[in-house]
């Protein structure tokens, strides 16, 4: 096998790779949207209250480190 | 996964670094051994040309003249056999440019002569009347920097194997040497080749200069100008 | 002391400052090389130093690397604080860290002008500064990373807001792009001859050309386009009161304009000697580029929805709702002119400019300027001296656009149809220096736009300098959503 060929093939793996990504990670929003496990439009909120006074949308505290996924 | 990443910002970093670098990894690296042989007859600059070249990127002549030729009938016509992408090995950095305001000169040397740049660099508007190019006079008094330019010479030939001193085939089938020496030689040589091109140019004051041991940076300009074919 | 705490503004207000001089000086250099094409004589004004040549490098370096960078920096440490919800005061590293950032950048910038004014450069167009001068920039750039990720690793807020996001994108990209395109040797430490700070690329010809529109392309996404989108985000909803119309949609176009993006730079060399499959891959690349590029600008227009009413009201809605239409109209062009048929007779035109143009002044201008205005009041507890000032001045820079890019495509492609132009026997019609002749209207139009641009932008910095120093004082609570304004 040829560089070339070597380079078409890693190229096409990848671009499917990140598209599949891509679609998988539309479908993980909307469906997270919809069964209420997360509602991503709260989060446009973070522009609007951004006093340092204002409660934070979702409180960063340094013990919870992991996500649910 | 994905919740995953958009609260850590680590691996959200990772992420967009990984997908930014994609395109560059598949197209950039793997052509490189391939792009950069020389065609037959494409020789290195020789140390005034060189600093001829360098008069050329300080005073950026690449903002308006472009040296790409691309294969269509009306730029063959007016400019010369189209571009190969071997004509350039030895041009670091490349000078292609990004804009046409005046011609390209890829093959200016081919069309142009010594006494012709003297005088259109002068007073360009005189030479091409309804020129908008600046005149550059203060090339006529400035000296070129040949120890600049001697030193990028030996730094190619040391780092990328530039062939200098070697026998490099020209395409009538006979070779030809750019010889490459220290220094002092290389400054005494570049010297006799400026007397040549300052005679030419059939200017007293330029000889003058040049009769002094200086190089104006206008006689390096047109030896780098000349080359270009 | 909780309930004490502010935000602190200071190196905002200073990278405020930079970008309003640097914007003065890049723009008034690009009106000078503007009326240098259509009136020649204007180059010997001053031997070597006023010629276009020279100050072509100046101009492009003054208003990306001057301008622009100094907006995004200013609205980095005022956004990124207030998003994050955490201020610089609370760690004294990250504000010595900030002003150590700001006094590397102005350091830089002044020795970056004057060496560029005195002609060291190494040609290759927006990274034309010498070796030693790339070093100082790395440690810049550092130090607004290391102030990016300190932030972060500080806030209250959990989840980073889109505008985060982008300029975490841009300050990977950029440094990406910046540290491969800038390979080079030093000759001085090679052949121990010459001036110290010479140097040669690493890559020769068409290696050379690729690695440097790789870089070329991508500095305007990192710099022109990812950041300024970053910079709406945050300033559209909050002037407008208004949460972005779609928080998903913005995450789906951040993630199709990181992997898109990087492909199009290909479209600079279109018929030239890089492989073929490349110049097609920048080319169709470019085309779909359109997506994620319009999937923010919608987003944007959508965010106004049921509140149109505030463009009228409001001069600062109208800057930026104009960015955004500029944005998509852009946008739309550069996948045009990157269609092969197209870029044979536009490469190399003075499309090309009007191309940059009506992004750079539509878009990146009119943001950065509505970024300022929303900022300086609630920096300095005042309200904006003009609202009058505002509007005229929004309509004389976009009069100064619309003349700009239009006088610019009918002179590209004049000038293209003109060079390929043949006569009945297959002969060239016209020789050069006709199509040079033939677009002086273009160019004093052009010229004329760009004095208006100049003109605008120079009463936003009167505007914005007499808040500071005589407008009415003005509680910073009270400065919720729609900037306060005096007539």
């Amino acid at each position: 096998m040829t560089v070339g060929e070597l380079q078409a093939y890693g190229y096409f793996i990848l671009t499917a790779l990140l598209v599949f990504l891509l679609y998988g990670y539309i479908f993980h929003l909307y469906r997270s949207q919809k069964t209420g496990k997360r509602d991503y439009e709260k989060y446009g909120r973070i522009a609007l209250d951004d006093d340092i006074t204002s409660e934070p949308v979702e409180p960063h505290t340094k013990k919870e480190k992991k996500g649910e996924a | 996964m994905f919740s995953w990443l958009e609260k850590n910002p680590f691996f959200f970093a990772v992420g967009v670094f990984l997908v930014i670098a994609f395109a560059g990894l598949v197209e950039i690296l793997p052509n490189f051994a391939q792009a950069s042989r020389p065609v037959v007859g494409t020789k290195p600059y020789t140390v005034l040309e060189l600093a001829g070249r360098h008069v050329y990127i300080k005073d950026s002549c690449n903002a308006c003249h472009s040296q790409l030729i691309r294969p269509f009938k009306a730029e063959t016509d007016r400019y010369g056999s189209y571009s190969l992408s071997g004509e350039y090995a030895y041009d670091r950095p490349f000078l292609w440019g990004s804009k046409r305001t005046g011609p390209d000169l890829m093959r200016v040397g081919n069309y142009r002569t010594t006494d012709w740049h003297a005088n259109h660099m002068w007073e360009p508007a005189k030479t091409v009347a309804g020129s908008i190019m600046p005149a550059y006079k203060h090339m006529y008094t400035n000296v070129a920097d040949i120890d600049t330019a001697w030193a990028e010479a030996e730094t190619v030939r040391k780092v990328f194997n530039v062939p200098y001193n070697t026998e490099i085939p020209l395409q009538d089938g006979t070779t030809a040497v750019v010889e490459l020496k220290d220094l002092a030689a290389e400054k005494t040589k570049a010297l006799e080749e400026a007397a040549v091109i300052a005679k030419d140019m059939k200017r007293k004051d330029i000889e003058a200069i040049v009769s002094e041991g200086k190089i104006p940076e206008i006689v390096a300009l047109i030896a780098y100008l000349n080359s270009l074919k | 002391m909780e309930n004490r705490l502010e935000y602190d503004y200071s190196v905002a207000k200073l990278f405020m400052w930079s970008t309003l001089l640097f914007g003065i000086v890049g723009m008034l250099i690009g009106v000078t090389i503007a009326f240098q094409m259509a009136f020649p004589s204007w180059n010997n004004w001053l031997g070597e130093y006023l010629t276009f040549s020279r100050l072509r490098p100046l101009h492009t370096s003054g208003v990306i690397f001057g301008f622009t960078f100094s907006g995004i920096f200013a609205t980095w440490y005022y956004v990124g604080q207030r998003v994050l919800k955490v201020s610089l005061k609370e760690s004294p590293f990250m504000m010595g860290l900030a002003k150590f950032h700001f006094w590397t950048y102005a350091v830089l910038m002044t020795v970056a002008v004057v060496t560029l004014w005195m002609g060291v450069s190494t040609s290759k167009e927006y990274a034309e500064l010498e070796w030693p001068i790339d070093l100082l920039i790395v440690v810049m750039w550092v130090s607004w990373g290391l102030s990016i990720f300190g932030l972060i690793g500080m806030r209250r807020e959990q989840s980073l807001y889109i505008s985060v996001w982008y300029y975490i994108a841009s300050f990977l990209g950029i440094a990406m792009l910046f540290v491969f395109n800038n390979m080079e040797v030093p000759t001085y430490f090679v052949s121990g001859a010459g001036a110290w700070y010479h140097s040669v690329s690493m890559y020769a010809g068409t290696n050379d050309a690729l690695v440097q529109w790789w870089y070329g392309h991508n500095a305007v996404a990192f710099g022109f386009t990812v950041p300024i989108v970053a910079m709406i985000y945050y300033f559209l909803p909050k002037e407008s009161g208004q949460a972005v119309y779609s928080y998903k949609l913005s995450l789906l176009s951040f993630w199709g304009l990181m992997f898109v993006y990087l492909w199009a730079g290909g479209h600079h060399l279109i018929y030239s000697t890089v492989p073929d499959w490349m110049q097609t891959m920048g080319s169709v690349f470019s085309v779909v580029l359109i997506l994620p590029s319009w999937g923010s600008a919608i987003n944007m227009l959508l965010t106004m929805k049921g509140e149109w009413q505030q463009v009228a009201a409001n001069p600062l809605i109208k800057f930026m709702v104009l960015a955004s239409t500029f944005y998509m109209f852009s946008t739309l062009e550069g996948p045009i002119q990157a269609i092969k048929s197209v870029n044979a007779l536009a490469h190399f035109t003075d499309w090309i400019p009007g191309h940059v143009h009506d992004g750079t002044l539509g878009w990146v201008g009119f943001m950065i300027i509505a970024a300022m205005f929303h900022m300086v009041p609630r920096m300095y507890g005042k309200e904006l001296y003009s609202k009058k000032l505002m509007e005229s001045q929004f309509w004389i820079q976009t009069i100064g656009v619309v003349l700009y890019f239009s006088s610019m495509w009918i002179a590209g492609i004049t000038q293209g149809m003109m060079w390929r132009a043949t006569d009945e026997f297959g002969s060239l019609t016209y020789s050069f220096i006709d199509t040079v002749t033939n677009l002086f209207p273009y160019y004093l139009i052009r010229a004329i736009g760009g004095t208006l641009y100049l003109t605008g932008f120079l009463m936003a910095v009167w505007n914005i300098y007499k808040t500071v120093t005589s407008s009415k004082a003005v509680a910073e609570s009270s400065m919720q959503n729609t900037t306060p304004m005096g007539a």
